[in-house]
């Protein structure tokens, strides 16, 4: 297995997995959307809501803000020692009470626990006009992505094959595929044509059509994988991939228990 | 209100609303007669790639202020 | 039952029987229920 990084930064990773099966590629990828927790907001209690939302739309938008997890200090509500029934163990608590005129926005929301907040803090809510009033308490746990798109951690995290460009001999230089590309990725240097970027290549096939002596072929390599993986800022790129595969690791420890009793 | 989320991709794009609509606005006063409002290099600079996100931004229409006088 | 008049948005108490649904302050026609105080719990998704 190889690991080439091309982008790593808080929010956002790119890196081209290779000499693996495209099953395993497929698994980090599913791991990634539904198998690492994460907080968002599951109920809330409406005291008063005189705003131009229904309550059901306010909460619907509240569970969709993104909250700093740290997965460590919680437990899923089904594993925790109230069984269920909600303690500081496995819930968090953000209460929001504005009256107009205002735009009440993610950041009004007080946590009872400090680090799990919102991560954006500019996300309006509700926009207030004069003496129309929010008054509510929401509810944030644990969860997994197959739940609820809320729980996932990660957006747009997906994996593409890399392709395989090849220049055959019948090349005459006409460099009427460095034109037909829409991702420059060829170039012509020192009277021979190279591919620069490989992985710009969307595998389009406007070099093939472009291309009248046949020379172009394309190909994807089966072995070799480009990963794209955005956060919602739940986590940092690094640590959804790193908790992606420790799940898949846990879970292959699982098996290997249960066989050994046979 | 605008959606919290891209509603293909999930992304958070209401973080950016605030900032693109005064920085739309901005532009809207200083265009010359004739001249097209292109709001493209705005987007890229709030980073909103995709074209799903983009659409979310570019086709939103606030309505908080037409119903306010209905409640 | 306490409702609200959507015309003068008074308090108005009403007696179906007597007057039928008609706010009594300047006799329009549609009344409003008011929210409950009670708390209500709406799941997030």
């Amino acid at each position: 297995m190889k690991l080439e990084i091309l982008e790593l930064k808080d929010r956002k990773a790119k890196f081209v997995l290779s000499e693996v099966t495209p099953a395993f590629a497929n698994s980090l990828r599913r791991a990634m959307i539904s198998d690492v927790p994460k907080m968002a907001i599951d109920y809330v209690d409406i005291y008063d809501n005189t705003s131009v939302l229904f309550d059901e739309m306010l909460s619907l938008r509240l569970g969709l803000i993104p909250l700093k997890t740290n997965a460590d200090m919680y437990r899923f509500p089904a594993e925790c020692e109230c069984k269920g029934a909600g303690c500081a163990l496995c819930q968090v608590s953000l209460t929001l009470s504005a009256e107009g005129p205002c735009v009440v926005h993610s950041r009004d929301l007080k946590s009872s626990d400090p680090e799990t907040v919102p991560v954006d803090q500019n996300i309006p809510i509700v926009e207030l006009k004069t003496g129309q009033k929010v008054v509510l308490t929401a509810v944030a746990r644990l969860g997994n992505g197959k739940e609820h798109a809320k729980f996932q951690p990660v957006c747009a995290s997906g994996y593409k094959n890399v392709p395989v460009i090849s220049i055959g001999e019948k090349c005459d230089m006409c460099k009427m595929c460095i034109d037909a590309c829409p991702r420059g990725v060829f170039k012509a240097d020192k009277g021979k044509l190279v591919v620069t970027d490989l992985y710009k290549c969307s595998l389009c096939k406007h070099c093939i059509e472009a291309c009248d002596t046949g020379a172009i072929t394309l190909d994807t390599d089966n072995e070799a994988f480009i990963f794209t993986v955005e956060t919602d800022g739940s986590y940092t790129a690094h640590d959804i991939i790193d908790s992606a595969m420790k799940s898949l690791k846990g879970r292959a420890d699982q098996l290997s228990e249960i066989m050994s009793a046979f | 209100m605008i959606p919290v989320r891209c509603f293909t991709c999930g992304k958070v794009i209401s973080e950016v609303w605030e900032e693109y609509r005064s920085r739309v606005e901005e532009r809207k006063k200083n265009l010359q007669k004739g001249e097209v409002l292109k709001v493209g290099d705005i987007l890229d600079d709030l980073g909103v790639e995709r074209y799903c996100c983009r659409r979310m931004l570019l086709s939103h229409v606030e309505l908080v202020d037409v119903l306010a006088p209905y409640q | 039952m306490v409702y609200k008049c959507a015309h003068c948005k008074q308090t108005v108490e009403i007696d179906k029987d007597l007057q039928g649904i008609r706010c009594p302050f300047c006799g329009h026609r549609i009344l409003v229920k008011e929210r409950p105080t009670n708390i209500k719990r709406v799941p997030a998704q």
